[in-house]
Order: structure tokens, then C-alpha cells, then sequence
């Protein structure tokens, strides 16, 4: 609930209805956009029900990231790897997409657990694609070795026009996060949340993690890098990756984290705006209706006030008989 | 890149669900049952503790449930089975009758559905809601308030459903945004007249019949027959009854004459799983497969408050709305030429029940 899931549950969502509808297949052809602006357009087609048509536009890339036939660096061997038969890279992609698969849900396993394994891993084609680079380098950090032929600092595509960079060593991997936001408010907010994230990592509990700093210049790491990709305003954000972090099964949760830790910190910073407002909205209510108790009293005592003013005017006009009274003492 | 160049987010909140997805789309993506599962253990331990206890700890302790409490929420049929396995979550509806009850819920709703279900941005995209035809303004303007304020959204149309759905028909062909639809929601039914695309907010009538009345009337005939269905679910098969089995008909006398000769053929079975036990129990479901969408037709089989079957309201409906719009709303109704291609049948015809022949 807190944190993002890497299968995009609407893809799952159909592939799953897919394979369990049988042979009976109607055309679908539809668009869905995630977060980050990746795009994917799916289609099936009433001749072949179980082939599926997925097109993935990935987010605009920066000038200082590098792309290879629009596809991140180790994308398509990624996908190789992770589908392995039941998935066939179209070459063009269609137009306005940066990569198109043929997926033929014929070639799934027949055992359940398996088949469900790979259609989340089809619907998570996000975090394969976008994450193939950062794999690559954080694989070679968990056999500490620098993988060949990279810069000393690569730039990764993860927003669009935004990038974030990973400077790899032997033996650890720093990241650093240029962190944008539009609305003043949640630059605000993400600010303040950052140094609360950066506070919370110095709790015993969490002595493993990989270290992380906020700082609202950019860090040495970011030398040379040109200043367009460096107008963060909400400061940056550096992570330290070791290779306890990248061991076995922990490579690919790490990868996925790493990758979506803007839209991490933007759906917080949008829930806790949400969540401040329910406060203030509670707040108000609660004015209000102790406003209103008061409003109440005061309309009580006035009544009381009334109440007794009419009594002493009873007083008085009782008093007036005394006098007549008194006239009639006088009289006698 | 500005939102333009992206579909629209589409939310449709209903009483009984929500319908989510992209514009450009055929189908939503999601439909998912409008309800929140709030956890409530954690309000219960935000009352103010034992005096003894010191007020610094308290107001910690108070804060943090109340953190805790803001975030273990579910929504759709996670709520729904969430709250099935385990006592601690109690179930919130945030529309009742059409309307928003729980503003708090709703907000929680609206934030998993962007983030949790489309998964999406909500700065990158421009977003539709709809509203029932009766909502007050400063309804409209809370939902304002929530996305531009909250969600940071770009732009915001708040439609009225009533006209969408004459939208929804709108072809190249049949260009015409003048019709009378009559809404029949989970909690509310509407009827209302739509003059080029605006509604006669005046003559906007609402009949006490809706999807629950019809739910409801399945579930009192299924259990007057005495079907084996667990008492506690027995509200919940009814629905699905309505959504999976029921049928408008032209004629009853002919239905259940269908139904008493070929009883193989008409009646259907339900096979269900009892929650606290796992046993299985099956029933038989017949004449309240087109008995249900009947009480609208016949309203005296059902109650006996309301006994004006729909037709007769649409007609003096449509005689009490202003006089130069009448003939077009009539028009609107079915041609002649219409009723003798597909019979008495399409007068009774309502999308909910598969009755567009």
C-alpha cells in the first residue's frame, strides 16, 4: 500500500482475464499511461486471442542520457532474459512507441505459479526495460567489478527530461537524485520530508541500509555534469549501494526502489498533502461545532438575561402597585 | 510536455461502483465496488489514555495512531475481502443515495485510485468526474477544492452523468444531445430531460426504484421460496444474481409461461462458497430473473408506496417539462418506425438488463 508495485495491475489485469477467458477472445485495443509518462498501448486481435500486441513509449530522455535505438543500455537482452519464448521483440517498433512485443500466450507454462510469475514479470516490463542499465551496474557491484567500457558517471533516464546518475566503483555504487518538483507547496513539503528520510535512516533498526544524504547543492560526485541537469529544487538526494544490498534476490527489489524513488517521494508528498487537509477539514468541524456549543450558551444566558430583565420588570411593575400602595398608606 | 498531449483521466464514482480509466478507451480499466476499509483499532486506541499517564507520551501516542490510522486503509474488493478476514477493519461507503457522505473516505478513495489503480500522475493528466443531476454546488466545489488543492490536477470537468450517457450515444450518425434519461443508479434514479446537452435542472424528477430496490426484491423472493443461501450473504448472491442472470422481458404471462415449459433451459444455478465454514451450497434462480428489473414496470409487485410504473412517469414527466422541448423529447423517445422494427419490447428496453434487443 505504501509502496509502488512493480506490475502494472491493469496489464495483469487483462493478461490474466486473458488466459483464463479460453478461446474466446474480442479485440481490445486500448492506451494506459503510468507515472513518469511511460506509455503502453495493448492490443489484441480477434484473429489471434492469444496474442497480445504491447507497445511501451518510455519517458523522454535528457541530452546527457544515452540510448541505444531509443531502448536503454542491456534492454532488449533484459527482456530476452526475463520472457525468454514466450515474448518476440517486433523490429520498428510502432510509431510513437519505442518498443513493440509480440506476446504469445500459447508459449506460457502450463503450471499455474509459473505462468502467474511470468505474466507479472510481462506487466512489470517497465521496471525490465527502464531498469536494465542499473541492473547491469549493480550486478557487477555484487561481483565487485566495474562493468567495462562505462563512464565514470552514468546518466539514467527516469522522469522525462530528468535523469538521475550513478557513479560505480569496485565496491560501492553512489546515486544521486536530482530532485524537481512543480507546485511550490510540494517542494515545500518534499524538502521537509527528505530531511525526515534522511533523519530516519540513522535509527538503530535501519544500521544496514545503503546511506543516504540530502544536501541542497549538488554533491562532488556531480562534477562536470552540464548545470541543465543540476536546477533541482528540492535538493539531491544520494543514496550509497554496497554489495550486501545487490545480493541474490535483493538485486531486483533495489533496482525497482531505485528507479521509482521520485514517484516515492511525490506520492508521499501528494498522500501527506491529502492527509493534512483531512486534518484541517477535521479541525474546522470541530471549531465549528465547539463555535456552535458556544453560540448555544450565548443564546441560553441571553434568554436567561431576558428572562430575568422580565422578572425584575415584574419587580418593578410590582414595585409600581407598592407605590399605590404606599399612595394609599399616604391616604390613610 | 503539458497534460494535453496525454488521455484524460476518467472517474466515474457511483453509489455502488466506481468505473476508472483513460479517455480513448472503450472500457474502463477498473470497476472496482466504492468502499473503503478503514482500520478502526487505531481510533479506538487514539482516546485520550488513563489520567496518570503523562500528556507528552499521550500526544505522542495519539499522533502516531493517528498516522497509523491514516495509512492502513484498503479500497474495492481488497476492502471488501479484507474486512471478511478479520474484525479490525470496519467498511465506509463514501456515497450514499448519489451523493458524498464521508469526505475523508472519499479523499482516501480518490487517492488510491490514482496512485494505486491508474497509476498515474495526477499533474499530467486533466480529469473528468461526474456528478448525479441533484448534487449541490457546494458539493461540486469540495470536489474542486480536493483535486486542485490536494492532487494538484491541471484541469478538472466535473460532468453530470445524465449527459455523458446521451454522449455515450452520440455517432456520426445520430448526432443528438436532446433526450430524457432515466439513471437508474445503485442508490439514487433519476429521470432527466437533456436539451442540447444541458440539463432542465427544473424538471428533474427522482422515483424511489433503484438497483438496491432491485437487489432487494431478488433477495426477498429467493428467500420466500426458501433457497439455501447463508443469511449473511444473502443481500451479496442476490446482487450478483442481478448483475449475471436477470433479464427485462416484453410480457411476463409469456416469460413464465417460457419458464414453466423449458424450466432446463431458463433456470440457473448459483454455486457459492459459505465464508465461515468453506462449504459449498447451491441454488436454483428462476421467475427473479426477469421479475427484478419488473418492479420498475410494475412497481405494485414490490411495494406499495410507490405503485407508478416508469413508463407513466416518463410520460407525464415529459408533458410537465417546457412545452418547446416536448417534441423533441418524444421524438427522442422511439419512432414509429423504430417500434415496428423491434416491437413493444423497446419501450421496456434498459441497458442495465440485457434488454436492447
Amino acid at each position: 500500500m505504501i509502496l509502488l508495485r512493480s506490475p502494472s495491475r491493469f496489464l495483469l489485469q487483462i493478461l490474466q482475464d486473458r488466459v483464463l477467458s479460453g478461446e474466446k477472445g474480442m479485440d481490445i485495443d486500448c492506451h494506459t499511461v503510468e507515472f513518469d509518462d511511460v506509455r503502453y498501448h495493448i492490443q489484441f486481435s480477434m484473429r489471434n486471442p492469444k496474442v497480445m500486441v504491447l507497445s511501451v513509449a518510455l519517458p523522454l530522455p535528457p541530452p546527457e542520457a544515452i540510448l541505444y535505438d531509443g531502448l536503454p543500455l542491456g534492454a532488449i537482452e533484459a527482456i530476452k532474459a526475463a520472457y525468454g519464448p514466450v515474448v518476440q521483440i517486433l523490429d520498428p517498433p510502432k510509431d510513437g512507441f519505442d518498443l513493440t512485443m509480440k506476446i504469445n500466450l500459447t508459449k506460457l507454462p502450463p503450471d499455474e505459479e509459473q505462468r502467474n510469475a511470468i505474466l507479472t514479470q510481462i506487466a512489470s516490463v517497465r521496471e525490465v526495460v527502464l531498469g536494465a542499465p542499473l541492473k547491469l551496474l549493480l550486478k557487477h557491484l555484487a561481483s565487485k567489478t566495474v562493468a567495462p567500457n562505462v563512464d565514470k558517471l552514468v546518466a539514467l533516464v527516469h522522469r522525462p527530461n530528468e535523469s538521475f546518475f550513478l557513479a560505480p566503483q569496485a565496491d560501492k555504487v553512489t546515486i544521486v537524485y536530482p530532485m524537481r518538483f512543480q507546485d511550490s507547496i510540494d517542494i515545500v513539503l518534499a524538502t521537509s520530508f527528505l530531511q525526515e528520510f534522511v533523519e530516519a535512516r540513522r535509527t538503530a533498526a535501519l544500521n544496514n541500509v545503503p546511506s543516504c544524504m540530502w544536501s541542497p547543492a549538488p554533491p562532488l560526485e556531480l562534477k562536470g555534469v552540464p548545470a541543465d541537469a543540476l536546477n533541482a529544487n528540492a535538493g539531491f538526494v544520494t543514496f550509497v549501494v554496497y554489495p550486501r544490498h545487490v545480493e541474490g534476490k535483493k538485486l531486483d527489489r533495489t533496482v525497482w526502489n531505485l528507479l521509482t524513488f521520485h514517484a516515492y517521494v511525490s506520492y508521499h508528498v501528494k498522500c501527506s498533502e491529502g492527509f493534512m487537509h483531512t486534518r484541517m477539514r477535521r479541525r474546522v468541524e470541530s471549531l465549528i461545532q465547539a463555535h456552535n456549543v458556544c453560540l448555544t450558551c450565548l443564546t441560553l444566558q441571553a434568554l436567561d438575561r431576558a428572562k430575568s430583565d422580565a422578572e425584575k420588570l415584574k419587580k418593578l411593575v410590582h414595585g409600581g402597585s407598592f407605590k399605590r400602595l404606599s399612595l394609599k398608606n399616604e391616604g390613610n | 510536455m503539458d497534460a494535453l498531449s496525454r488521455p484524460a483521466v476518467v472517474i466515474d464514482n457511483g453509489t455502488g461502483y466506481t468505473k476508472m480509466g483513460f479517455a480513448g478507451n472503450v472500457e474502463p480499466c477498473f470497476i472496482t465496488p466504492t468502499v473503503v476499509a478503514v482500520n478502526d483499532s487505531f481510533s479506538s486506541a487514539a482516546q485520550p489514555a488513563p489520567r496518570g499517564a503523562p500528556a507528552k507520551g499521550n500526544w505522542l501516542a495519539q499522533h502516531s495512531a493517528g498516522v497509523m490510522a491514516d495509512l492502513d486503509f484498503y479500497i474495492g474488493e481488497e476492502a471488501l475481502a479484507r474486512s471478511r478476514a478479520s474484525s479490525t477493519y470496519s467498511l465506509s461507503y463514501p456515497i450514499r443515495n448519489g451523493q458524498v457522505e464521508n469526505w475523508d473516505t472519499m479523499e482516501r478513495f480518490w487517492q488510491q485510485c490514482i496512485f494505486n489503480y491508474l497509476r498515474c500522475d495526477p499533474e499530467d493528466h486533466y480529469f473528468l468526474l461526474t456528478e448525479s443531476p441533484l448534487t449541490a454546488p457546494e458539493t461540486r466545489e469540495y470536489t474542486g477544492e480536493i483535486m486542485f488543492e490536494t492532487f494538484n490536477v491541471p484541469g478538472l470537468y466535473i460532468a453530470v452523468q445524465p449527459v455523458l450517457a446521451l454522449a455515450a450515444g452520440y455517432t456520426t450518425t445520430k448526432c443528438e444531445m436532446t433526450g430524457v434519461v432515466v439513471d437508474v443508479g445503485d442508490g439514487a434514479t433519476h429521470i432527466v430531460p437533456v436539451a442540447d446537452g444541458y440539463v432542465i435542472g427544473s424538471s428533474i424528477r427522482s422515483i424511489p426504484l433503484t438497483g438496491k430496490d432491485v437487489t432487494q426484491f431478488i433477495q426477498q423472493l429467493m428467500k420466500e421460496r426458501g433457497e439455501n443461501i447463508p443469511p449473511e450473504e444473502s443481500f451479496d448472491v442476490a446482487r450478483r444474481v442481478k448483475e449475471m442472470y436477470c433479464y427485462t422481458s416484453s410480457d411476463i404471462v409469456k416469460e413464465f409461461n417460457k419458464h414453466d415449459r423449458e424450466p432446463s433451459k431458463y433456470i440457473k444455478h448459483y454455486t457459492g462458497v459459505k465464508p465461515k465454514t468453506g462449504a459449498k451450497y447451491t441454488c436454483d434462480i428462476g421467475y427473479e430473473r426477469f421479475l427484478g428489473p419488473e418492479i420498475f414496470f410494475n412497481p405494485e409487485i414490490y411495494n406499495n408506496d410507490f405503485t407508478t410504473p416508469l413508463q407513466v412517469v416518463i410520460f407525464f414527466f415529459i408533458q410537465s417539462s417546457p412545452i418547446d422541448t416536448r417534441r423533441a423529447l418524444y421524438k427522442a423517445c422511439h419512432t414509429k418506425a423504430e417500434y415496428e422494427e423491434y416491437g413493444a419490447s423497446i419501450c421496456r428496453s434498459n441497458p442495465v438488463f440485457k434488454g436492447m434487443y
